[in-house]
């Protein structure tokens, strides 16, 4: 029932009208469990360390980090700092004002951060040049430009895209005087540990799954789930902010959909980084 | 400093790497190179510019501009929509515009979003936007509305607000917002005056790169309505020396605009084409 609803409300406008007679398709002509059209766009901020741009159909999200150098903490002396930061302005969408970041930006930074923790995508301590000294301080800026739905997959993508891209220059500490000197001319890469890919659903009614919900659907649906994986065919985190109840046997499904996404994704990441020359 | 609690923190301070970086040359040596570095540069030479319209999807009308050298600034714009405060002045609509700059966009270090500094920048940018982009836009069209753009510059190459003010003007007829003509931007640069002749400050130089506008002791941007040949918008300061030292820069300023303004109405068409032909 609530799908043929879902479609009747929608597709007023649509011109795939062929969708009316298919079953189980959405108003964009997709499947349940079909994703939009991917693209990755990597190195094309040159002021920043490492940046990538990445669509998602028409979700557009745009990732600039830039690496600055700091005194590690106190309690962690060993560690440097990753620093994400999601922004929604008022340009990706009508619903977002320009000032400070709104309640959707606050919680996409943190997901963003726990997704960061909890995958351990880079160990801080690779990111320590000298204990108590000198770390780090890795500032990931993602800010979306285009607002159609599926901000956290494209968000993380974008984050893991912009990180092996980013280069950082050579940093020694001069034994006598205890100085730091960079060497802006020689850069290396990150060591990056681990791949997440986050991949999310909308749910309607307790029973139906779609996956890459765009933004009407989600406004439509009745909760979201977000599932992130590493290239392990591990569970990174289970994002799933209320909304309606979902059984077992539907999460553990959500899990393998999550599992087959990330192979594309990889896929996808490693053609475009071996498609830039290095510098 | 206030805690932001709508931001994660990293470290309280931080500093980028290039203050650290050896230099290859010393004092002595570096002014010699910057001078023969500038020499070459024409200047009434205007960088490359590519435009387009029409790419956001959730915006009515958007516009993407990007100079050659790094200059990157996309606009989007709406309009017109029902005006904030019912009991509004009846008159004419008004034009409100936002100007944010990403974080990542500067070389060096980066700023703090949120901060009192950039929030005055950022609102300063705004305002000279709404003063360039205002008497191209037909207002009096929509009483009691409200036209919204938004431009986010991306990274900066040097002549960032001449270029948002073009993204703009570009994004509002992308819209279909009635306009008396496209407000088109162009900034100029004046280098310090060199070390042999201290009276003379160098020429003026069209759209100077990013280096060029750092060490620069004066600067301008100007905005033109290229059909009417009318100028809506100057915005400019610094140690430039006599006022007919100004008047030049205004001139070769509007003649860097009126050769801008073939590009981005050729961008607008093809943008209506494709408007038309999906």
């Amino acid at each position: 029932f609530t799908l043929t609803f879902i479609v009747r409300t929608l597709l007023g406008e649509s011109k795939e009208g062929s969708c009316r007679q298919k079953e189980n398709c959405r108003p964009d002509g997709r499947e349940l469990g079909e994703f939009r059209a991917t693209t990755v766009n990597i190195g094309s901020i040159t002021t920043a360390d490492g940046s990538a741009l990445v669509k998602l159909g028409n979700t557009t999200v745009i990732c600039g980090v830039k690496a600055e150098l700091a005194a590690p903490a106190v309690d962690s002396a060993n560690k440097g700092y990753i620093v994400p930061n999601v922004e929604l302005p008022s340009l990706c969408s009508t619903r977002f004002r320009s000032g400070p970041p709104g309640e959707e930006a606050q919680a996409a930074s943190q997901f963003i951060a726990d997704v960061i923790e909890n995958s351990q995508i880079i160990a801080k301590e690779d990111l320590c040049i000298a204990d108590g000294k000198l770390a780090w301080v890795l500032y990931c800026d993602i800010i979306c430009l285009d607002y159609d739905g599926n901000i956290l997959d494209a968000s993380t993508f974008a984050l893991l895209a912009a990180l092996k891209n980013v280069q950082l220059p050579s940093v020694t500490i001069n034994e006598e005087t205890g100085l730091s000197e960079v060497n802006l001319k020689q850069k290396n890469p990150l060591a990056i540990r681990k791949h997440p890919v986050a991949t999310s659903f909308a749910i309607f009614d307790d029973t139906l799954l779609i996956v890459d919900p765009t933004a009407e659907e989600e406004d439509l649906a009745t909760g979201t789930v977000t599932v992130v994986t590493d290239e392990d065919d591990r569970l990174c985190s289970v994002h799933k902010p209320g909304g309606s109840p979902l059984t077992g046997a539907k999460l553990q499904d959500c899990i393998s959909r999550a599992i087959t996404r990330h192979k594309e994704v990889k896929k996808l990441i490693d053609k475009v980084i071996k498609s830039i020359k290095p510098k | 400093m206030p805690l932001d609690h709508r931001r994660l923190h990293g470290p309280e301070d931080s500093q980028p790497p290039e203050l650290w970086a050896a230099r290859p040359r010393d004092a002595g040596g570096g002014e010699e190179g910057e001078e023969s570095g500038a020499a070459p540069r024409d200047p009434c030479a205007l960088r490359p510019l590519f435009a387009r319209a029409g790419l956001l999807s959730q915006a009515e009308g958007s516009a993407y501009v990007e100079l050659s050298g790094g200059t990157k600034v996309l606009c989007a714009a709406w309009g017109p929509r029902e005006a904030a405060e019912p009991g509004g002045a009846v008159g004419a609509g008004r034009l409100l515009c936002d100007f944010r700059r990403a974080p990542f966009c500067a070389r060096g270090a980066r700023p703090r979003p949120g901060g009192a500094a950039e929030r005055e920048a950022e609102r300063e940018a705004a305002a000279a936007l709404r003063e360039a982009l205002e008497p191209a836009v037909r207002l009096s069209r929509y009483p009691r509305a409200r036209l919204v753009v938004s431009a986010l510059l991306l990274q900066d190459g040097g002549s960032a607000l001449a270029a948002a003010v073009s993204a703009a003007s570009l994004a509002l007829a992308d819209a279909g917002v009635e306009m008396y003509d496209l407000a088109v931007g162009c900034a100029l640069c004046r280098p310090p005056p060199g070390d042999r002749d201290a009276s003379a400050a160098g020429p003026w130089l069209l759209q100077p790169g990013e280096a060029e506008e750092r060490g620069s002791a004066a600067r301008l941007t100007v905005a033109l309505l290229p059909a009417l040949n009318q100028v809506s918008a100057v915005l400019g300061g610094g140690r430039g020396g006599e006022p007919e030292g100004w008047a030049a820069a205004l001139r070769l300023g509007v003649e860097g605009c009126q050769r801008l303004y073939p590009v981005l109405r050729h961008c607008l068409l093809r943008a209506a084409r494709r408007r038309d032909g999906a």
